[in-house]
């Protein structure tokens, strides 16, 4: 019970501002945020009735139901990790192509 | 023929001026050197000298400065472009040897190998070429004797062909890759490896199996395999 107490005041305290402050400083989209609450939401209701675990998991076929939760979090991961490195490799690109631009720019005012 | 000479520099103050008047006094005049957000006095140096000077507001890599030089050529019309390692390793007398097969029209690129007469090169350096070359091939499929050569000559239909993407020291496979899909008529000549106490020193880590030589090898094939799969 005490562990449960602090997850959820941790959630309320620290967590939930926190998106909300994401969401003011327009860091995160509405849809975003929306997402996120949503999120730690279902963790808290699962956190209080931990018996929703196994209901989750025989319906997803695993035999421990953890196991479930596990292998989701190995793809999310996976998945996010990806899709950074194809961002940051974007946003790398960019900046080469803006410094070429600068650099550049003398080169074609000399030419005119 | 306009012949382009592009030198990509950073942190080269203490030698750009030499090695920009060892170029003029063979006769190329035409020099672009692409400063790559040096923090000494690079920028500076070259520009004193009177030579075309462009700069990176900030660092991006050789690839990536080489390709800014490229495209200052191309913008001035060059017939032939050159690229060379600006901390004086090459020797300027070959530019003439990289340059004739084009003029000759006997080829679209020329590459200045070091491996074609290798007898001054340490046989650790000797065989870390080899490596690279087989790992050029594996990515790239093209062979040749020394891919990671800074020393090139483009031809105008071989520049206009090309455009890396690559930041650093791996962009010289992957331009490879590039002349290989385009179809591009390869030349490999001989070049001189000057080792002047500046170089060595430079290039310390390298010389010998380093844990940091080995280290900035794994990287270069973790960025190939990379780039390989997110483009």
């Amino acid at each position: 019970m005490v562990i449960q107490i602090v997850v959820t005041l941790g959630v309320l305290v620290l967590v939930i501002p926190s998106i909300y402050s994401s969401y003011k400083k327009k860091s995160m989209t509405p849809f975003g945020a929306f997402l996120w609450i949503l999120f730690w939401i279902a963790g808290l209701i699962l956190i209080w009735f931990p018996h929703l675990i196994d209901v989750i998991g025989s319906g997803l076929g695993v035999g421990r139901s953890i196991d479930a939760f596990v292998y989701i979090g190995i793809v999310y991961l996976l998945y996010v990790s990806l899709n950074q490195k194809i961002k940051l490799n974007e946003i790398k690109r960019e900046i080469t192509l803006l410094n070429r631009k600068l650099a550049l720019r003398d080169v074609e005012e000399e030419k005119k | 023929m306009k012949t382009y000479i592009i030198l990509p520099a950073y942190c080269e103050g203490k030698v750009i001026k030499e090695v920009i008047a060892s170029i003029k006094k063979e006769g190329y005049k035409n020099i672009i050197v692409v400063d790559d957000g040096s923090s000494d006095n690079t920028y500076e140096e070259a520009k004193s000298t009177g030579v075309i000077t462009i700069s990176h507001p900030i660092n991006r890599g050789k690839g990536a400065a080489t390709q800014t030089g490229i495209d200052a050529a191309k913008l001035l019309n060059a017939d032939v472009i050159v690229t060379m390692d600006s901390d004086g390793q090459h020797d300027p007398k070959d530019i003439k040897k990289l340059v004739k097969p084009i003029i000759d029209q006997k080829a679209d690129v020329v590459i200045g190998s070091r491996m074609i007469n290798n007898k001054d090169m340490p046989q650790s350096r000797i065989l870390m070429n080899k490596i690279a070359n087989i790992v050029t091939y594996i990515f790239f499929g093209i062979m040749v004797s020394d891919s990671q050569s800074g020393l090139r000559a483009y031809s105008k239909k071989a520049y206009n062909s090309v455009y890396t993407y690559m930041d650093r020291y791996e962009f010289e496979s992957e331009m490879l890759g590039q002349i290989k899909d385009a179809n591009l008529r390869i030349k490999e000549v001989p070049i001189k490896v000057i080792y002047t106490d500046y170089s060595k020193s430079k290039y310390k880590h390298m010389s010998k199996f380093s844990p940091q030589g080995l280290t900035n090898g794994i990287k270069m094939v973790v960025r190939l395999i990379e780039n390989s799969l997110i483009k």
